[in-house]
């Protein structure tokens, strides 16, 4: 039983960081169509800046997330005003904003990685943080994980509750129900668009320091969870907050489950089977009405 | 150009290139080899995706199939076999997987065909190390390097005609038309899913039967390299650096990016990459019609250039 319930939350562990992951690319898609691939380099880069803020500055990794999340809100922005601003304001319909985001995600993913690779080169870098086991209902997690479960689906929470409560993010879910309809009824394009990109750069930022307390990380570690967080959003249903919370818990459960059940070698056979038949089967995501 | 013209062109390039085993240095020749091989993957997938609007990155599935198509037969397959078969195999792929998920648009397309091509490498990858036993393959006796060198022209040239031909034909017509507006298109009679399906597969062809054309330049290749999803990014890319609306443009942004990497990437590989990153988002921004938008660009003004000169001659 115990050996279950340690599976059970391995999964629920796993699946509460892509879901964080999820959240931020998928607000982005949601509201402005900007298909940002280049999403885990700026996990890799909120990743590192814990990393540098524990061995230079001795900073605890939790007391560092903020300031993380600032400085990713503030390169988003400055991302959004640089590249994503001219794209929306000229392409001519939202296929075409779609691809040619796609294209400029792309760009990013090469400028940023390989800044990073130049910087800090290719060694894997960690440092240990809350590494003790502890006891929970006979199954023996690590502190440090249970402490990164803890604050992504905290964070994903308080998503939940800004998007639901507040005016900014009700101007949020009016937009992506209506883009047009938004702006007649006064909301501002030219205000929402960068907060909400910078927004979702947060959120990655804020997963890649929670992620480096307990893995190791490169430059490069950014490209698989771009992928994840892809899987999980259409899980989940594109610009759907709840849904990519629900299918982030559903994927890291099928993972950990499936990987126990058949052959770990099978782990990304079994995501991408997984997608594409919600794709085929439910291509508005498994929460769809 | 007409049709007939831009395919005498066409031809009239394939001979002098021919010509280049005879003429080049090894190392130039497998440079002028990789240049080929963009630009027929690029040329192909700008045929159905720079029409329609669809964005696919299924290039690396097709590309792998077909290199696998080699390596399965490499014992008893005659190489000119393989290629065709390589074709074919990736072109009924593309026909079954484009009859599944050819009503998906946009972002879903281009995820879901991703996953395909990831999912048809895992699912390679497991295969033999699971049945087969092995990791990779060798290739034991590759056909001498002109020969591979004639196949990939002949394949790369016959992809550009057949570009130019479907631009040319109904279907182009109706491809251009599904790319504009799906709906309208088929108001009008467009049998959307029977064109689409159509070109997914002539486009998939060829990116197949390059792949089992250059399977043989490696000797060894297992799953990460022929199906390599940087493959398919790289195809994207080129086409629509080039201009996935025109066929010169992929041609020439291929020649454009093999030089590149080919002369930065050993050298300075973060920079080549960071550059290629910088390269990339401020052509998108600053000129999106890629580079063939210069050639249409610099007609107007010529255009303009003449009509100036005409509306002086007769105010003189």
């Amino acid at each position: 039983m115990a050996y279950w319930f340690e599976l059970a939350a391995t999964g629920l562990i796993t699946g509460g960081i892509y879901a964080l992951v999820a959240l931020g690319l998928n607000l982005q898609y949601g509201l402005m169509r900007i298909m940002n691939i280049s999403h885990g380099e700026f996990l890799m880069l909120g990743a590192y800046l814990t990393w540098l803020g524990y061995t230079v500055l001795q900073a605890n990794p939790l007391v560092f997330l903020p300031v993380v999340a600032l400085v990713l809100f503030a390169i988003g922005v400055g991302v959004y005003w640089l590249c994503f601003r001219r794209i929306i304001r000229t392409a001519p319909a939202v296929e075409v904003i779609e691809a040619r985001s796609l294209l400029v995600g792309f760009g990013l993913m090469f400028l940023v990685q390989n800044l990073a690779y130049l910087a800090w080169g290719a060694d894997l870098r960690g440092y240990s943080f809350l590494t003790e086991a502890i006891d929970v209902g006979g199954a023996r997690l690590m502190t440090n994980r249970l402490v990164l479960f803890a604050f992504a689906v905290g964070a994903s929470l308080a998503l939940l509750a800004i998007l639901r409560w507040t005016l900014i993010g009700k101007a949020v879910r009016a937009m992506m129900q209506s883009p047009i309809g938004a702006q007649l009824v006064g909301i501002d394009t030219r205000f929402l668009h960068p907060v909400v990109f910078g927004a979702g750069l947060a959120l990655a930022g804020v997963a890649g320091a929670l992620l480096s307390m307990v893995y190791e990380i490169s430059p490069g570690m950014g490209e698989p969870y771009t992928i994840t967080a892809l899987i999980v959003i259409v899980l989940g249903g594109l610009g759907s907050a709840v849904g990519c919370l629900l299918g982030g818990f559903l994927l890291g459960l099928v993972e950990t489950f499936g990987m126990h059940f058949t052959n770990p070698s099978l782990k990304m056979l079994l995501s991408y089977a997984v997608l594409i038949a919600v794709l085929l089967a439910r291509p508005k995501g498994l929460f769809a009405k | 150009m007409k049709l007939r013209d831009s395919i005498f062109a066409t031809l009239a390039a394939a001979f002098v290139l021919a010509t280049m085993p005879w003429l080049l240095s090894d190392f130039a020749l497998s440079l002028t080899l990789t240049c080929l091989m963009y630009a027929g993957l690029a040329v192909s997938w700008a045929m159905f995706c720079g029409a329609t609007n669809y964005l696919s990155l299924a290039t690396a599935a097709f590309f792998g199939l077909g290199a696998y198509i080699t390596a399965w037969g490499a014992e008893g397959l005659p190489y000119g076999l393989a290629v065709m078969l390589g074709g074919l195999a990736a072109a009924a792929f593309a026909a079954v997987i484009g009859a599944a998920v050819l009503h998906l648009r946009g972002a879903y397309f281009a995820v879901i065909t991703f996953g395909l091509a990831e999912l048809v490498r895992h699912a390679v990858t497991y295969f033999e190390k699971a049945f087969q036993g092995t990791v990779g393959r060798v290739i034991a006796e590759p056909p001498e390097a002109t020969t591979i060198y004639h196949t990939v022209l002949l394949l790369s040239a016959a992809a550009v005609i057949a570009a130019l031909a479907v631009r040319a034909s109904r279907l182009g017509l109706a491809l251009r038309g599904i790319g504009a507006d799906e709906e309208r298109a088929q108001t009008l009679g467009v049998n959307a899913r029977r064109a689409k399906i159509a070109a997914f597969a002539l486009s998939a062809f060829f990116a197949g039967a390059l792949g089992a054309a250059m399977a043989v330049r490696w000797t060894y290749i297992d799953p990460p390299t022929v199906f390599n999803p940087f493959i398919g990014f790289q195809t994207v890319l080129i086409a629509m650096v080039g201009g996935a609306h025109t066929v010169i443009g992929p041609i020439a942004s291929s020649v454009l990016f093999s030089l590149l990497t080919e002369f930065l990437r050993l050298q300075f590989p973060y920079l080549f990459l960071i550059l290629l990153g910088l390269l990339l988002i401020l052509l998108v921004l600053y000129l999106p019609g890629g580079l063939a938008s210069l050639i249409s660009r610099w007609r107007l003004a010529e255009r303009v250039g003449a009509g100036l000169l005409r509306w002086r001659k007769s105010d003189a």
